[in-house]
């Protein structure tokens, strides 16, 4: 008599799927600079997660945030109500990027950059006939990834849900100020220093023109035109031995 | 009256130096000006399409008054030998004027300087480059240019690739996301002109792509115009200023 429960309990846990600890995230080394950009982002690959599951298909699971709670592991790849193509709407999460164990040896090699960039494929993004491409993604999120391992069509395995992962959104041009940030110093310098040059000319020219006519303003320096003082002195004794020409 | 025959002969003399000179950087100014003009620097399809002229108006500017420079040093010499208030006087006030178009060329090509920001060439570049119905002859030479300062100088966009992330663009309408998060140009390239490792340069792999922006290449030569024409012609005002007053101060001591 105790079979029976035995053999009650034992029959969910047949169908049970294993939850790994493992929680996918955006790869952070080495630094990337197209790590997120506004239609794709960059996973690290699952290494030494699904060592278990020789037999089986690992899946990434697409999902909005919002779709997360809801998201049945049995819904099968490939069919109508996880085609890429009609995701975000109505389709709340996809399934893409499947690959054998065979793809993700353990341990990974020193050195190699192992990344899945999810968006990649843009060539099948309205290709029906392809519900699991990897076509790039529609808006800005956010979304959360998973991976699921499935034999044949049986959830195996699981990892949790990652973090949800914002994407990146290009502003208008128009938001660029070219308003300048005011004046830099040299020009602030020359244009000062420029000016007060400038007006000291205008106003000694002022005063020059002012005193024009009158005596040189009582400087002794005052001095005459040398060959003029020359021409006076002989003036007045030589007339005629001087040639005619006035300064 | 020997003594202050001395001074009259110093301050002459003095006079003839400081005209030589302004004569001299007249020439030079001229010079420099027209090489401006003639040969501007490889980066002029993206100045020009600043739609501010502002720069080049300043060197023309500086050619015409390095020749009246000249012409006026030589006025002067003579004016200041002959001691003649007349043609001093002539010299004075056309130096004056001349001091004033050189004042504005300066003040000019500073302030477009200035207005030379990393954003105005940021703006540009995202609205004009491989726009794919070019208006008219200047978004093509935007484009041209770019392609040949990101090639040659290895590097991307104005700050960074994330100048393309960052704002929509002309680029960006007519190349997707997911192919070309940056311009190809941006690739590190090999010898054919292919990108040495594409998906390298798609993720952003350190190595394969060029990560810094070209604001300090597109700067340098900018500068170099700009101040080679304000500064020297603010130098040569310096020294103007200097021989104005001086033989403003001679020609009050010329007795009439």
């Amino acid at each position: 008599s105790t079979m029976l429960p035995l053999l009650l309990l034992l029959l969910p846990a047949a169908h049970a799927i294993d939850q790994l600890g493992y929680r996918p995230a955006l790869t952070e080394d080495p630094k990337l600079e197209g790590l997120r950009t506004a239609s794709t982002f960059v996973l690290d690959q699952p290494r030494c997660v699904f060592q278990d599951y020789g037999n089986a298909v690992i899946w990434l699971v697409v999902a909005l945030d919002q779709a997360v709670p809801t998201f049945n592991n049995t819904a099968g790849p490939g069919t109508p109500e996880t085609a890429f193509q009609a995701f975000p709407d109505p389709v709340r999460a996809y399934m893409t990027l499947n690959t054998t164990l065979g793809s993700y040896p353990c341990p990974k090699p020193d050195g190699d950059i192992t990344v899945l960039r999810v968006g990649s494929e843009s060539s099948c993004a309205r290709d029906e006939r392809r519900p699991t491409c990897n076509g790039p993604l529609p808006g800005p999120g956010p979304y959360r990834v998973k991976f699921l391992a499935l034999e044949g069509s049986v959830p195996v395995a699981e990892t949790r849900w990652s973090l949800p992962i914002m994407l990146r959104e290009a502003k208008s041009t128009n938001s660029i100020s070219t308003a300048g940030s005011g004046h830099s110093a040299d020009m602030i310098a020359i244009t000062t220093i420029l000016s007060i040059l400038f007006a000291i000319l205008l106003a000694a020219l002022v005063a020059m023109l002012f005193f024009w006519g009158s005596d040189s303003c009582g400087s002794s320096s005052s001095f005459s035109k040398p060959e003029s003082v020359t021409v006076r002195r002989y003036n007045t004794h030589h007339v005629y031995d001087q040639p005619a020409a006035r300064l | 009256m020997a003594k202050s025959d001395d001074c009259i002969h110093i301050l002459q003399g003095l006079l003839v130096f400081g005209n030589v000179i302004i004569g001299m950087c007249g020439i030079a100014l001229t010079a420099e000006c027209i090489y401006f003009v003639s040969n501007p620097p490889g980066l002029y399809p993206l100045l020009k399409a600043t739609e501010n002229s502002d720069i080049s108006a300043a060197a023309w500017i500086g050619i015409f008054v390095g020749l009246a420079l000249f012409a006026l040093s030589i006025l002067g010499i003579i004016g200041v030998i002959k001691a003649s208030r007349t043609l001093l006087t002539v010299y004075i006030i056309l130096m004056l004027i001349t001091f004033a178009f050189e004042m504005a060329s300066c003040i000019t090509a500073a302030t477009h300087r200035d207005s030379l920001t990393p954003e105005l060439f940021l703006k540009q570049m995202l609205e004009r480059y491989q726009k794919s119905e070019p208006a008219n002859n200047s978004d093509s030479g935007v484009t041209k240019t770019w392609d040949e300062l990101m090639l040659q100088n290895h590097c991307c966009g104005v700050q960074g690739p994330s100048d393309w992330q960052e704002y929509t663009s002309a680029f960006r309408l007519t190349h997707s996301d997911a192919d070309y998060p940056w311009p190809r140009a941006c690739c590190v390239l090999d010898a054919q002109g292919l990108p040495v490792n594409l998906d390298g340069c798609k993720l952003g792999v350190p190595g394969y792509y060029n990560s810094n922006g070209c604001y300090d290449v597109i700067s340098g030569p900018v500068n170099t115009y700009a101040w080679g024409v304000a500064w020297f012609g603010f130098a040569i005002l310096c020294w103007t200023f200097c021989v104005l007053l001086g033989t403003m101060f001679y020609w009050s001591g010329i007795d009439y």
